[in-house]
């Protein structure tokens, strides 16, 4: 089956013994576990005091990696964001941006949230949303960081009802039941389970709302393979679940 | 590979599939080569403490799991110890007599408190496994009620012949594998939370391969998913093959 992976990093994560790629070894990480492509993030623009850097590096060392799309992180709470969405922006490979509003300290009922939703609009860029990045029981313990509020995402959805985003990082119930109330809502699989993943989602999602993603390195990579390679749905759903959904959502 | 499972809910409430739900988690199961499963109860049906009639009802349904799958599910007798000595004793000769090899205990108190004596001298006495809930209490603030690493290493310092299962590696983290390192009659379960990199190796550094086991924690987690904990991890092969049946096995005495 062809993988795209809607959900990767590049850079250290310094509260867990995972793993710290540099681009190239995530690709040949993510070849190994037989996944052809991948959007992919910098960690380094999650804690730094400004994404720049982090994104510069990640345009720079993705170049010429087949298979590597570089998202970069945007935080529109930083009075340069707009030329940071430009410099981004001016690289043609750049195909969406990332956004943490619980890592950068706002909501997405912050007006500069709708700002940067007409930026990305008139630029042809799309959006994605991190809504955990770790399961916050688990964070460093002198981290208070929760989830963005899935309320606060459909309000932005309310707002903005023809925006295509991309949600990453919603649990099961979550999936269950604010994907049926948007569908233009794509999401990512990467904190979605239950014993039988993929038809416990079915009962209430459309498989097109759904995207394979791994959040390598921070999760076990072939975990996420393992929702969906064992799955009783039809090959055809599986293959728009693993790379034919988040293909169509990419401008 | 062969493989046990030694966390599952077949039963559960909040998904509303009774006692079918069961028998689909059991084919679902089979399908990815699982060949026998502890079966825990519904072990927050009704609230987190339940009346002696409540655990009943839990071990009952734990039983009619067993008895129709009688070579595939070993059911471990969920226990409230806040009941007092007489249920537990009760309790435990109640599913001892019907075939149960383990004990298990959730969040009605935590593994630190008196109540736990009974339990484990009836663990002791019966020659039964002791399954405790546990989680990284760092950013959960309900340590009276719920189980810390650091309270089962007090719990397993206190007992040191009963062997206890420390549930949920993902959540009890490397804090929590350090805390049980030096307690040599306590093994850890992987189930738990999102499939986290780095700590099946990191549990298997610390406490040997032979302490630590395969769990999954179904239906709340994929069995898939929790496989690849150790599948997808770096272990070797030898390893894996502790970790996914071989421990188990010797530690539930089965055939």
């Amino acid at each position: 089956m062809n993988y795209l992976d809607a959900n990767t990093w590049i850079g250290a994560w310094p509260f867990t013994f995972c793993d710290s790629h540099t681009a190239r070894s995530l690709q040949a990480h993510l070849k190994r576990q037989g996944i052809q492509r991948a959007l992919v993030s910098p960690l380094g623009a999650v804690l730094a005091p400004a994404p720049g850097p982090a994104n510069r590096e990640l345009l720079r060392t993705t170049r010429g990696l087949v298979g590597l799309m570089p998202v970069p992180v945007i935080n529109p709470a930083l009075a340069n964001w707009r030329e940071e969405l430009a410099l981004v922006a001016a690289d043609a490979r750049v195909r969406a941006v990332r956004i943490l509003p619980n890592y950068h300290g706002y909501r997405l009922r912050a007006p500069a949230v709708n700002e940067l939703v007409a930026a990305l609009t008139a630029r042809g860029l799309r959006l994605i949303v991190q809504m955990r990045l770790i399961d916050h029981r688990h964070e460093y313990h002198a981290m208070k960081i929760k989830p963005v509020p899935a309320a606060d995402l459909a309000a932005l959805l309310d707002r903005h009802p023809r925006l295509a985003v991309l949600a990453s990082g919603l649990l099961q119930p979550e999936l269950r039941k604010w994907l049926p109330l948007y569908p233009q809502l794509l999401a990512d699989l990467t904190f979605a389970e239950w014993y039988d993943t993929l038809n416990h989602l079915r009962e209430k999602v459309a498989a097109r709302q759904l995207a394979f993603a791994s959040h390598t390195p921070l999760l076990i990579t072939a975990a996420a393979r393992a929702k969906l390679d064992p799955s009783t749905r039809s090959k055809t759903e599986r293959v728009a679940i693993a790379s034919g959904n988040l293909d169509r959502w990419l401008p | 590979m062969r493989i046990i499972d030694v966390h599952t809910h077949p039963i559960l409430r909040e998904d509303q599939r009774g006692p079918a739900g069961a028998a689909q988690l059991i084919r679902r199961a089979r399908a990815h080569g699982i060949e026998h499963l502890v079966a825990l109860g519904d072990v927050l049906a009704f609230s987190r403490m339940q009346t002696a009639e409540q655990v009943q009802l839990i071990n009952d349904e734990t039983a009619a799991v067993m008895r129709a799958h009688p070579h595939f599910v070993t059911g471990f007798c969920y226990l409230n110890p806040l009941l007092g000595p007489s249920a537990v004793e009760a309790e435990v000769a109640r599913c001892v007599a019907r075939g149960f090899r383990g004990l298990k205990l959730e969040i009605a108190n935590n593994a630190r408190d008196a109540c736990m004596a009974p339990v484990m001298r009836a663990a002791e006495q019966h020659g039964l496994v002791v399954l405790q809930h546990a989680w990284s209490m760092t950013n959960i603030h309900q340590r009276r009620f719920h189980t810390d690493p650091e309270d089962v290493a007090t719990l397993a310092q206190r007992f040191p012949r009963v062997p206890i299962i420390m549930a949920h590696l993902t959540g009890c983290g490397v804090r929590g594998i350090l805390a049980v390192k030096n307690c040599l009659n306590v093994v850890v379960d992987t189930s738990g939370a999102a499939p986290e990199a780095g700590l099946a190796e990191f549990a298997v550094e610390q406490l040997g391969a032979r302490r630590v086991l395969y769990g999954s924690d179904a239906p709340v987690r994929d069995f898939g998913v929790a496989l690849a904990r150790i599948t997808g991890s770096r272990l070797d092969a030898r390893t894996q093959r502790m970790l996914l049946h071989d421990n188990a096995s010797a530690l539930l005495r089965l055939p």
